[in-house]
């Protein structure tokens, strides 16, 4: 497990250092602080890891058994554009999660559970800042036609609502949603990471390792919390029900789909050996590992609610409950929190804007379904821009204004409009038209 | 499922790192080995482990259930221990798979993995009154080391010197 550490050049660090200050204000509370709540544990550093040792032949692939690349250059300019397009979308999914953290993260009821999360922060601006590595450490200027200062520029620029994907710009409302995002939509980042840990291009390979290491910390810090809550739940606790929890899962739940990409794409992933996986194919494995953290909750909210129960009695009462959907010693089946259909709630991919509930059930028309997404939704995300937005094309679609395609793209565009980063001179980003997404995509 | 008792060969136990997906399974092997639900103690533990660094700690698969796991850390600091050393600190197997190589499955590949960082010692403490752990870990080749356990037992009353 021996790694290298390296820094982006100088005014790229001071770049993200400057971000840093913006978009993560309590950085330097963790770092004083840092013993108090990861005794042992080495401190964070701001820099760039890369893993000795790993495969030099590309693993997957029409190219599988050659040298891997090491340099941009020496890649079909189809497979490096795909390739830059990529870390372009994965460096905005880590600064963006940040952006989303820091809205909520004082709202938190619990110093432990806010310690952690910070901590993940800093470490999904170090995954950003590996990126921004991969991008300034190799010429990809002849493929994108922007220099370094623009990439890093064009990337530190983004906000909530300008990012590459739909999960990162959606802003987050009370702590509930930390958690359930590192819980969920940062175990999308986690199989991302472990697809490109195949990368046909090493650098990009070698940059896994370390940001697996750190994302396995991640979803621990959204499991273990939701663990803890449904016995809060289950005690009857003012602070957390599991109807919150489940609004959450809904609310988050299809986003997390949606970053696996169309499932029907991913073939050019994998013949360029930058993936060894189609897309439909992780989503299926996501959606099993997720269905696990839900049962997994449920087990725990069950033996909180009936603690005389015996592990073998716990265990055929939920699977009694998960079958006959009635109740178990006063449990309801509705009381347990379930994973929304694969279809609900979906704006891109095959099922974008079909009229699904939570439960796989159908509806007769929009507003029926616009209903069910009421009662099913968290209310303060029914406020957002992101939500107006779905349902605005939700109906577009329904009057025949729009197909579910075009419905689709229906996303913000990034136009230059002059700015303050310090890294090149002065330009910025807003919202503006629609843009394509790359066909296969990443998550924090 | 492979029946009660039988050898399980090495292909049937697949040992890989920990994961938070495996708490159930711990939690599940600790109330069998120890007769206690203790959901609270693994989700700390297992947090832990975790965030030091998660291929340092192993579970054991069969039949995609968790049948044992090994909680492990590599670190120095104990008086006259100067060197990084692995240390094997929590391990457990369920019942239904005891007897059956799981055990030494994770310890063969915890031994590997710790070779691998460039440990050259790993290091465990088990209690005299545990024989079995005792024979487990000297089947694996551990032996008696100079390191040795004290213990105090704190009560209510003053410490000496002090008011």
């Amino acid at each position: 497990m021996a790694t290298t550490t390296t820094e982006i050049p100088r005014k790229f660090h001071q770049a993200v250092e400057k971000w840093r200050d913006t978009y993560l204000p309590d950085f330097a509370y963790l770092m004083e602080n840092w013993d108090r709540y990861f005794p042992r544990d080495d401190k964070f550093r701001l820099c760039a890891y890369r893993e000795c040792g790993m495969p030099c032949s590309i693993e997957c692939g029409e190219d599988q058994g050659k040298p891997k690349y090491t340099r941009a250059c020496d890649m079909k300019p189809e497979a490096a554009h795909h390739l830059v397009s990529a870390i372009r979308a994965q460096a905005s999914t880590e600064f963006g999660s940040i952006q989303q953290h820091q809205l909520t993260l004082a709202r938190a009821q619990d110093e432990e559970e806010q310690a952690m999360v910070l901590r993940m922060m800093a470490e999904e601006l170090r995954h950003g800042y590996q990126m921004l590595h991969l991008l300034t450490d190799d010429d990809w200027q002849p493929i994108t036609g922007q220099t370094q200062e623009q990439t890093v520029e064009e990337i530190l620029s983004m906000k909530t609502g300008s990012h590459v994907l739909g999960a990162f710009n959606i802003d987050f409302e009370s702590f509930v949603d930390n958690i359930v995002f590192c819980a969920l939509i940062d175990r999308v980042g986690k199989y991302q990471l472990t697809l490109q840990k195949v990368s046909a291009y090493s650098p990009m390979a070698d940059s896994m390792p370390q940001m697996l290491r750190e994302e396995a910390f991640h979803l621990a810090t959204g499991v273990v919390p939701l663990r803890r809550w449904v016995v809060k739940a289950a005690a009857g606790s003012p602070m957390i029900t599991m109807e919150v929890i489940q609004k959450h899962l809904n609310k988050w739940v299809p986003r997390a789909y949606e970053m696996f990409g169309d499932e029907r794409g991913g073939a050019t992933n994998v013949k360029w050996g930058l993936k060894p996986m189609k897309n439909a194919e992780s989503q299926d494995q996501y959606a099993k590992e997720c269905a696990k953290v839900v049962r997994d909750l449920n087990m725990r909210y069950l033996r909180a609610r009936l603690p005389e129960l015996t592990l073998a009695e716990a265990e055929e009462g939920l699977a009694a409950l998960e079958r006959d959907r009635g109740t178990f010693r006063g449990v309801k089946f509705d009381d347990l929190l379930r994973l929304p259909h694969r279809e609900y709630g979906r704006r891109r991919g095959v099922p974008a804007f079909r009229w699904i509930g939570v439960d796989g059930e159908t509806f007769e028309s929009v507003e029926a379904y616009l209903s069910h997404l009421t009662r099913t939704l968290p209310d303060g995300y029914r406020a957002t821009r992101d939500f107006q937005d779905f349902v605005d094309n939700l109906r577009a679609v329904a009057r025949g204004e729009k197909t579910a395609d075009e419905a689709q793209k229906a996303m913000p565009q990034l136009r230059r409009v002059g700015g303050v980063c310090p890294c090149s001179k002065s330009v910025r980003w807003v919202a503006d038209e629609a843009i394509e997404l790359p066909s296969s995509a990443v998550g924090a | 499922m492979l029946r009660r008792g039988a050898p399980l060969s090495a292909e049937a136990i697949q040992v890989r790192s920990l994961t938070e997906l495996d708490l159930d399974g711990i939690v599940r092997i600790g109330e069998k080995t120890r007769n206690r639900y203790e959901p609270d103690l693994w989700e700390g533990r297992v947090t832990y482990y975790l965030r030091r660094a998660p291929e340092g700690s192993l579970v054991a698969e069969v039949d995609g259930e968790v049948a044992g796991f090994m909680l492990g850390d590599v670190r120095s600091g104990e008086f006259g221990i100067e060197e990084q050393c692995g240390w094997i600190e929590v391990m457990g197997v369920d019942p239904e798979f005891a007897g059956r190589g799981v055990g030494r499955a994770l310890a063969e590949e915890m031994l590997r993995r710790y070779a691998a960082r460039g440990v050259r010692k790993v290091r465990t403490m088990v209690d005299s009154s545990m024989p079995e752990v005792e024979a487990f870990f000297t089947r694996l080749g551990f032996a008696a080391d100079t390191l040795r356990s004290y213990r105090m037992d704190l009560d209510m009353s003053p410490v000496p010197g002090r008011d």
